[in-house]
């Protein structure tokens, strides 16, 4: 069984590493000190289990889980943590268990059997979990079979086209697959809707013009493109620029 | 409950703050009783004297017996130090005043009313600082016994120095021409009125003497109450990741585990004694680097510390755990959420007798869900300066150069002589 650990702390990793050498059977895949690290080492060497730390810099464990989920072979997920709060959110994240550091030997093997025993179907059912209620602060796609990590504060817009979502980013473009309208509540106040299908980043927002054809667009700062504003999303934004100046 | 708590802890704020004490050890009420014995007396320097007099006006409004808490209580008695010359004092305006109600309803001229004003207060003064005389001896043997023993012990005190005056004035009035003030027919009659009015006077001192040592007794409670529910308390967070690191060192490096279980040890130690605790600055900058040993342990390369205290007085008294829980801050906000990690600069100077100590982290830019708290703590540490230091400690915290910093600022209190 391939597994990768991911922990900010070396003597924690460590002691994973001893705990799991003794259980035996295992295979330590890798080993990664952030959620960034862990999704990509995750999407490289497609583990079986990810023992994930909850409390992680930059993307967390639990943001991690949800990234997780959505890959094309979702690993079990077997959270660590420190300190008992986290546990509820933990199983709506859909864990597969969660371990309490400094974690029992007894406990790690239960929680590894349990994980072994789920096949893979079960695990894609968790793909269907609906995703936690706090926004995440990374998206996760896939650009040419490699996984790409955008920083949501960098997203300029999100452009619904057809069966994909195109995300244009400060470093270019990606498209994933997730719903416009799921975006759009995720990340309600954060980003405008100003098309059908179109969402913007209030943040970004740069200014109003109108074209030749007589159809308003937005600027936007760091990009070139100016998405087209309908009739029906213009009032909405107008009272926003003016809140703004 | 906690509006009422907060409300006597000003109340007890209100007086004067004991400067610098040894740490107590003893349980119960006791301690702030001995905290009682070094708050600053009138003659104690200009600070002390202005909160004498404030104290003064308090007392004045609140009671027609004017009466400063007692200095010395230690014994647990509810009588004071007679001694002790603000007592004295009070004793002796309340004669006086006592003396005036007595010459005011007496019948005759005012003249004559003049002249049995001195003679009353002549005797009346007698009577009460034999009175205080006696209990000044007498306490430390009354204040063993029980309350309402002690009581009526300093009563009957009260009363047999009240008839041997009378004895005495008579005997002395039959030599010196006093009889028109003091028949020596009505000798009996005289006997009696004193002793009722000894009776009744000290009746009420005694009681009022009483009851001001339960008063002082809640507030003090209360304060202690209001103390131990400020108590700095180390994370629970911290304290799982430290076990989770020595269970790791136990295998790979048991002599680094074994520090860092002396460490850890000592840091609980001193977040599990008692609240209010004092410690000195030395101390405390000591326990701040074990405790950033074993958090460097943890985040390796990520944590970085400079520290800059070397012109700080290291034998400053300050309650225990003042500025670990700072430290602590910044490296929960501060470092943990960056990948990269950052440096936490430690930073004191001192001048004019105040301390100013700061800690800076790197501000996290987004700072990711679920890390709340930071305010609790400095909200805690706040009230604690300031249940320490009154008005003169000060705490701040903000964004600044792009890192985030705190700074307290309190005066430099040297070990009591």
């Amino acid at each position: 069984v391939k597994i990768l650990l991911a922990d900010d702390e070396a003597p924690a990793r460590a002691r994973l590493r001893s705990l799991l050498g003794e259980i035996g059977g295992n295979e330590i895949a890798g080993e990664a000190a952030n959620g960034r690290e862990a999704l990509e080492l995750a999407d490289r060497l497609k583990p079986d289990i990810v023992l994930l730390d909850i409390r992680m810099p930059g993307i967390d464990g639990l943001e991690a889980a949800t990234h997780l989920a959505g890959y094309e072979k979702p690993p079990a997920v077997i959270f660590t943590t420190a300190y008992g709060d986290y546990a509820l959110e933990a199983f709506e994240a859909h864990a597969m268990d969660y371990l309490l550091k400094p974690i029992r030997r007894q406990r790690l093997e239960e929680a590894l059997a349990k994980a072994r025993r789920l096949n893979r179907a079960q695990l894609g059912a968790v793909r269907q979990a609906p995703p936690g209620e706090a926004a995440r602060t990374h998206i996760c796609a896939r650009s040419r079979g490699q996984l790409v990590l955008i920083p949501v504060n960098e997203i300029a817009y999100f452009r619904a086209d057809h069966k994909y979502v195109t995300v244009r980013h400060l470093r270019g473009e990606v498209l994933i697959e997730e719903p416009l309208k799921d975006l759009a509540e995720e990340f309600a106040g954060r980003f405008l809707r100003i098309h059908r299908n179109t969402l913007i980043a209030v943040s970004f927002l740069a200014g109003l013009a109108k074209t030749a054809e007589d159809v308003y667009v937005v600027s936007l700062r760091g990009v070139e493109e100016r998405p087209e504003v309908s009739r029906r999303h213009l009032f909405e934004l107008k009272e926003l620029l003016k809140r703004y100046g | 409950m906690r509006n009422r708590a907060g409300r006597i802890t000003r109340q007890y704020i209100k007086f004067p703050r004991p400067r610098a004490v040894r740490p107590q050890r003893s349980g119960g009420a006791e301690v702030f009783f001995r905290h009682a014995d070094k708050w600053p007396t009138p003659v104690q320097g200009p600070r002390g004297r202005a909160t004498g007099q404030r104290q003064g006006q308090t007392i004045m409004k609140s009671s027609t017996i004017a009466l400063p808490r007692a200095a010395r209580d230690d014994a647990g008695g509810f009588l004071p130090d007679f001694c002790n010359i603000r007592i004295v004092f009070v004793i002796v305006v309340t004669a006086e005043l006592l003396a005036f109600i007595l010459a005011l309803t007496a019948p005759g001229n005012t003249a004559e009313r003049w002249s049995r004003l001195g003679l009353l207060s002549l005797f009346i003064q007698w009577v009460s600082l034999s009175c205080a005389g006696c209990l000044c001896l007498a306490r430390a043997r009354l204040n063993r016994l029980p309350s309402p023993f002690a009581g009526a012990a300093a009563f009957l005190i009260i009363l047999l120095m009240a008839g041997v005056a009378v004895e005495f004035a008579v005997l002395i009035a039959g030599g010196t021409g006093l009889e028109s003030f003091l028949p020596p027919g009505r000798h009996d009659e005289f006997l009696r009125t004193s002793l009722a009015i000894a009776a009744i006077v000290g009746a009420v001192v005694l009681r009022y003497f009483y009851v001001q040592r339960q008063t002082r007794r809640t507030i003090e409670a209360e304060a202690r109450a209001r103390f131990q529910a400020l108590q700095a308390r180390i994370r629970p967070h911290f304290m799982f990741n430290s076990m989770n690191t020595i269970a790791s060192l136990t295998r790979t490096n048991p002599a680094l585990a074994e520090e860092v279980v002396e460490d850890l040890a000592e840091l609980f130690r001193i977040s599990l004694a008692d609240a209010g605790n004092l410690t000195t600055l030395g101390a405390e900058l000591d326990l701040i680097r074990r405790y950033l040993k074993i958090e460097t342990l943890r985040m390796g390369e990520r944590l970085r510390i400079v520290e800059e205290t070397a012109t700080l007085p290291l034998d400053a008294r300050i309650p225990a755990l003042l500025v670990q829980p700072l430290v602590e801050n910044a490296v929960y906000h501060g470092i943990e959420p960056l990948a990269e990690g950052g440096t936490i600069r430690i930073e004191g100077h001192c001048g004019d007798g105040m301390i100013t100590l700061c800690v800076t982290n790197p501000l996290a830019l987004a700072p990711p869900r679920r890390r709340s708290g930071n305010h609790m703590a400095l909200a805690n540490i706040r009230e604690r300066l300031q249940l320490h230091y009154g008005r003169h400690g000060r705490i701040e915290a903000g964004p600044r150069d792009g890192a985030f910093r705190v700074c307290l600022t309190f005066p430099h209190q040297r070990e009591a002589a």
